[in-house]
């Protein structure tokens, strides 16, 4: 009677314990994988950069170059072999390698595994045009009221290709927009992702600073805006994410595009 | 001879109910000179009461007094209170008058053995040392010979008894003659159906589970939520019905039939709280229970919640986490982590309308005051198909009647809130309960407040939370409270009609708004009006009525109103002066706004063919409406969602009991959900089987839908944000789980041991994040990207319960191993510890009464949860030449972090009336009482290009006192 007792209270978590199956997750990500950064324009010749990761308390702008690395791009046909200009910065210097609609694959070893990554040139944007190529703002003493249209950039895209404005401002000096404060982090340099439109409507309140800015319409792939929308706004234990990267046993971006540029002048 | 010890017996369970009613209808008018044990042996006699004392104690207090039409109550507690001195009246009718309540324990005993006043002697021995199996032998000879009547519990009949205004002893014959005459000369039905309803009988309020057991046979059955009950089969219409209840002292109803002729009304006395008594057939007395019958139902009545540590107001969701399977260490959240699910996943029914916002204070306190709340019916899994639109749990709240016979309120004062109530009839047939509750913002508020703001994750940053909004260049203490608010009336048009209305609100709101400043090289225009405030909350109501249709069908029918807000408001407006000298008005900021609106109406049916067939069943429809607005500077709508659904549908379940030991609960539940135009069946069986009268197996499976999802908006700067997204089946999906549970339980007079273990499959789960694109930072409007995860989980466990249940050290051990694992193509192709994994969970629950004190212990330890680690940054500059650092980062969830642990004291001390009735309590609580450092999660910035880390940490050593008032 006891056994048969002690039998119903033990049977149940032995055979839920049978039924237990662990699953161990393997840790892919390393901190001792290269970092990748290229960005191939139609008609100019290669860099590529390497570097390695940092540890989290160094302070240093950018990890150690990494030298002394073979790093091959093929085009489906040829291949060509970079060289090492300064350290961890490999050149191609024929600009006529890279060519609209072909597939660039980057391949070099590193500590015993093949990095790998691939891209394709982008055809260059056509019929990029401003409506206006100055606008006047002037600002009020407090924050600013309704947002107003000040300009239009349009582009070709039938096909909602991605399209990526950056606005340079290329005045020796700044002067804000925001009645002489610059909000945290604001850049005299800004692209904005056009989410596959083919046009852009400048608000006054676009910009941080008056001035004379270069507008340059990128066509760019999707591995590009993956990382720009990588742009994080949390990062904590609970929201933590890596960042897509097109690069294989390596982090960062090995991508191809082409460009446009205009000019554009606000003032007030 | 035999006709002495039959009356005696007779009148001593006559008595056993309406001794406090009695006391009260009774009269002396006289003048009294003489020692009060004198006093006390001629109210014994000429009253026929039982009044046990200490005669040496007592005998040296000298009453002189002239007592005009006294009731025989107010004559007891007059003397009492004169004399410091109290007195007790026990179900049995029993009276106790004594010095220290404190002694209860042994003038008790004393009664058993201390000889009594002469001249009740007789009566008192007689009712003494009358085991039941006496007087039950007698009634059965007095049935074989006479088939006389044995029933004398119908009110009238007891009054008969209970109130002989004569000078004669009880022995005398008085009353009996009118208790023998009262009852007709009558045929004994045999298997006959007795249905009723279980109430306390100060209040008149239900007392749901309690048990009704037909003494001498296995028969017995737990009242429903509404106190009501029905017996089949019951072997005679003069059986006893043997009635208990937690917390109330045991009464014994002998049936007849003309009292089932209508619903029995069986009411029973509060048990003194200084004793430890209690002893009940398939009920336990502890704060919380387990169904033992059933797989993972956990069951909880708030009045002796005061006994369990509190950080603050009495809190039932926080109880529930003391319990095996829910999960006991998100201070952020009172929301149940039930086996391996999220908050989200646990459906909040009070009053039959679903909460969407379950608590207080970032999470701290659950947003249901225990003064309004009846009794809660967790269920961890594989729940009866009355439920659905969740994927883990439920969790059903019963509101409270008002209390019926007299007029209560009372008050609860912490560090944290005020916590009031009003009880009331308003007629014979109606009963109001009014409750509120607020916080108001003294150092305790501040603390919690402070340590769930000054982080930038789970809560919600108030206005002027440390790093806040920038911009405004000015920070100030941002005035924050929450309060909630119930109201219930009940109107029992009759026997069969009640007719409820209940209403709840509850609110969360920072307000942080305020004039600016603006230095003075700014000119032109006045200074902006900042409006900064944050609120979240729920308002709700509900119509039920409740219908008995006849001895075997009843049902409930609700027509329900619940509304979730979330609002953000941030902007400043004023007046501004443009180039032209013209005075502009201006006002922009962003607005966030999440709203829910649901509309429902549902019926629940259960009729019940005899003791082992009953049918549940009913039908359901509700409309949804959701909206999501996040706007900023007025014009731009970073995101604006505006979405409605309208379901419907049905469910019917068998009870079904095809041997007494065997269980069986097979059911099906069929919703259809409008967006998706398509049919959801949830079938669900669940079973149990009592092997011995100490082991019982069960088990229960099924399958289950969530179309409703609450996501979080990530906001590093001010401050998560949780809302509500109905399913779609494109970006949210319906989210599907399938349970499978089992366990085994053992239980003895003494202890109870529940093993329960679990495994479950979940699909559709959603997760959302929201990304800002650009390298370089414009300064304008950012561009915002809503991204919806779908993904899925399994979730597994085993649970271990030891509870002492008896005794005056009480309490439990619980143990949880148990895995919960997702798996979202966005982290990886494998499945990785969910947010809410806790491998091992260990919660000691230690009680100890003695007389008015209560003292509590609890320890809780767990595994930390998982989370996400940096291994190291890089940096990559932008093809627009800006420079980004990235953490390059761990497996998703790969880390855990340390161990949580923490020990909770407490002491209660009980505040007792001169008629030992509990008038409330004085206590102090002691939270994380040796101050261990809890990590909640951690933070990381990249500073000067390298990565900080900060520990965001829960509530360190916190202290609380509670007091809890009374009146009547």
């Amino acid at each position: 009677m006891e056994i048969r007792r002690y039998f119903w209270g033990l049977c149940l978590p032995v055979l839920i314990c049978a039924v237990w199956s662990g699953c161990k997750k393997d840790s892919t990500a390393s901190a001792s994988l290269p970092v990748v950064e290229a960005y191939l324009y139609a008609g100019h010749p290669i860099k590529v950069k390497l570097y390695q990761q940092k540890s989290l308390t160094d302070t240093a702008k950018y990890g150690a170059a990494i030298t002394g690395q073979q790093l091959l791009i093929s085009d489906g046909s040829q291949q060509i072999q970079l060289t090492e200009s300064v350290k961890g910065t490999y050149i191609y210097t024929d600009s006529s390698f890279l060519v609209a609609g072909r597939t660039y694959t980057l391949k070099f070893n590193y500590q015993s595994r093949q990095v790998s990554a691939q891209t394709v040139m982008p055809f260059k944007p056509t019929n990029f045009a401003t409506q206006r190529d100055s606008a006047y703002y002037a600002h009020t003493s407090t924050p600013s009221v309704q947002a107003d249209t000040l300009n239009k950039f349009t582009w070709d895209n039938p096909d909602s290709l991605n399209h990526v404005l950056v606005f340079d401002n290329i005045d020796n000096s700044f002067f804000p927009v925001n009645g002489g404060f610059v909000r945290n982090g604001a850049s005299n340099i800004f692209s904005i992702n056009t989410e596959r439109k083919p046009v852009y409507y400048v608000v006054n309140n676009s910009f941080p600073y008056y001035g004379h800015y270069q507008v340059v319409l990128l066509r760019v792939n999707q591995e590009y805006i993956d990382l720009m929308k990588s742009n994080a706004l949390g990062s904590n234990s609970q929201n933590l994410l890596n960042i897509p990267t097109n690069v294989t046993n390596g982090l960062g971006i090995f991508t191809a595009m082409q460009s446009d540029t205009l000019k554009f002048y606000l003032y007030q | 001879m035999l006709l002495f010890l039959l009356i005696s017996s007779f009148a001593y369970i006559a008595h056993a109910q309406n001794k406090r009613d009695a006391l009260k209808k009774d009269t002396l008018n006289k003048f009294v000179a003489r020692p009060l044990d004198d006093l006390l042996d001629t109210l014994s006699i000429n009253y026929g009461l039982k009044i046990v004392f200490e005669r040496d104690s007592l005998h040296r207090f000298d009453v002189v007094e002239r007592f005009f039409n006294e009731s025989l109550d107010n004559v007891l507690a007059k003397v009492c209170r004169q004399f410091t001195l109290n007195y007790w009246v026990d179900a049995a009718g029993t009276i106790y008058v004594l010095q220290n309540v404190d002694d209860m324990a042994r003038l008790r005993q004393l009664a058993k053995t201390v000889k009594q006043p002469k001249r009740v002697s007789k009566i008192v021995a007689k009712a003494d040392t009358s085991n039941e199996q006496d007087i039950e032998a007698l009634y059965e000879n007095r049935d074989k010979r006479t088939k006389a009547p044995l029933s004398v519990q119908s009110k009238d009949q007891r009054q008969l008894v209970a109130s002989p205004p004569t000078e004669q002893p009880v022995q005398s014959p008085g009353p009996v003659p009118s208790v023998v005459q009262a009852a007709p000369r009558q045929e004994v039905h045999l298997s006959v159906t007795v249905n009723g309803k279980v109430t306390d009988q100060n209040s008149g309020l239900a007392l749901p589970s309690a048990t009704i057991h037909v003494r001498n046979t296995k028969l017995f059955v737990l009242a429903s939520s509404d106190g009501n009950f029905t017996l089949f089969n019951v072997p005679s219409d003069t059986c006893t019905l043997e009635v208990s209840y937690s917390g109330y002292q045991q009464d014994n109803f002998r049936l007849s039939a003309d009292l089932l002729k209508q619903p029995l009304a069986l009411s029973l006395l509060p048990a003194l709280t200084t004793l430890n008594e209690v002893s009940i057939i398939g009920q336990k007395s502890g704060v919380m229970n387990t169904d033992v019958k059933k797989v993972g139902v956990l069951q909880l009545s708030p009045a002796n919640l005061d006994k369990l540590p509190s950080l603050g107001d009495k809190d039932v969701m926080r109880a529930f986490q003391l319990m095996p399977g829910v999960g006991a260490t998100n201070e952020s959240s009172s929301g149940a982590y039930v086996r391996g699910g999220t908050p989200d996943q646990n459906l909040v029914v009070f009053d039959g309308f679903t909460i969407y916002q379950v608590d207080h204070l970032y999470g701290f306190f659950s947003a249901f005051n225990s003064n309004a709340i009846k009794d809660i019916q967790l269920y961890k899994g594989g729940f009866s198909s009355q439920y659905g639109g969740r994927l883990s749990s439920v969790t059903e709240i019963n509101g409270k009647d008002g209390n019926t016979k007299s007029t209560t309120y009372g008050v609860d004062l912490s560090l944290l809130s005020l916590n009031a109530f009003l009880e009331t009839p308003i007629n014979d047939k109606s009963s109001l309960l009014v409750s509120v509750r607020r916080s108001y913002q003294g150092p305790f508020y501040d603390k919690i407040f402070k340590q769930f703001n000054a982080s930038t994750g789970g809560g919600f940053r108030g206005g002027g939370g440390p790093g806040g909004p920038g911009g405004f260049g000015e920070q100030t203490t941002p005035a924050s409270h929450f309060y909630d608010a119930n109201v219930r009336y009940t109107y029992h048009a009759d026997q069969n009609n009640i007719l409820t209305w209940s209403f709840y609100s509850g609110e969360d709101k920072t307000d942080n708004s305020r004039q600016l400043q603006l230095p003075s090289f700014i000119g032109g225009g006045s200074s902006p009006d900042i409006t900064d405030y944050t609120k979240y909350g729920n308002l709700a109501s509900s119509l039920k009525w409740f219908h008995q249709w006849n001895k075997t069908i009843h049902s409930n029918t609700y027509i329900t109103y619940s509304s979730y807000f979330n609002d953000r408001v941030r902007s400043n407006s004023g007046t501004t002066t443009d180039s032209l000298g013209n005075a502009v008005n201006f006002n922009n900021g962003t607005i966030e706004n999440n709203n829910l609106k649901d509309i429902g109406l549902k019926s629940d049916w259960v009729w019940e063919l005899n003791n082992n067939l009953r049918f549940r069943y009913g039908g359901f429809g509700s409309f949804q409406h959701i909206n999501y607005d996040y706007i900023q500077d007025d014009t731009t709508h970073l995101i604006s969602q505006h979405n409605s659904a309208l379901s419907g549908g049905g469910y019917f379940e068998t009870e079904y009991e095809p041997i007494n030991a065997l269980h069986l609960q097979p059911g099906i539940r069929a919703t259809y959900y409008g967006p998706t135009s398509g049919t959801y069946l949830e079938p669900r069986f669940s079973a149990s089987y009592v092997v011995n009268d100490n082991y019982t197996l069960k088990f229960a499976t099924g399958q289950f839908y969530q179309f409703i999802n609450q996501v979080t908006r990530d906001d590093i700067a001010d401050g998560n944000r949780n809302f509500w997204v109905l399913s779609n089946n494109s970006s949210v999906p319906i989210g599907r789980s399938r349970h499978l549970m089992g366990g085994v339980a053992y239980e003895n007079d003494q202890f109870l041991i529940d093993v329960e273990g679990y495994y479950k499959w979940l699909n559709g789960l959603t997760q959302y994040t929201i990304t800002q694109t650009g390298f370089g930072f414009a300064g304008g409007t950012p561009t915002i990207t809503e991204n919806f995860y779908s993904g899925q989980g399994r979730a597994k466990g085993i649970e271990v319960l030891v509870q002492k249940k008896l005794g005056q050290y009480t309490g439990w051990l619980s143990y949880t191993l148990a895995d919960a694992e997702n798996k979202f193509a966005v982290y990886g192709n494998n499945y990785y510890p969910a947010d809410q994994d806790i491998r091992h969970e260990f919660k000691a629950i230690n009680m100890y009464h003695d007389n008015r004190w209560n003292f509590s212990a609890v320890f809780i330890f767990s595994t930390g949860h998982p989370y996400t680690a940096p291994l190291s940054t890089y940096s990559i500059t932008g093809a627009d030449g800006n420079r980004v650092t990235y953490f390059n980062v761990s497996a998703k969830n790969a880390e855990r972090l340390p161990e949580y642990h923490r020990l909770d004291l407490s002491a209660t001390y009980d505040l007792l009336k001169i008629s030992g009735d509990k008038i409330g309590s004085i206590g102090i609580s002691l939270f994380n009482v040796y101050n261990h450092v809890n990590t909640w999660y951690r933070e990381y910035y990249i500073r000067d290009n390298a990565a900080i880390t900060t520990d965001v940490n829960y509530l360190g050593f916190t202290p609380n006192i509670t007091l809890s008032l009374r009146w009547k």
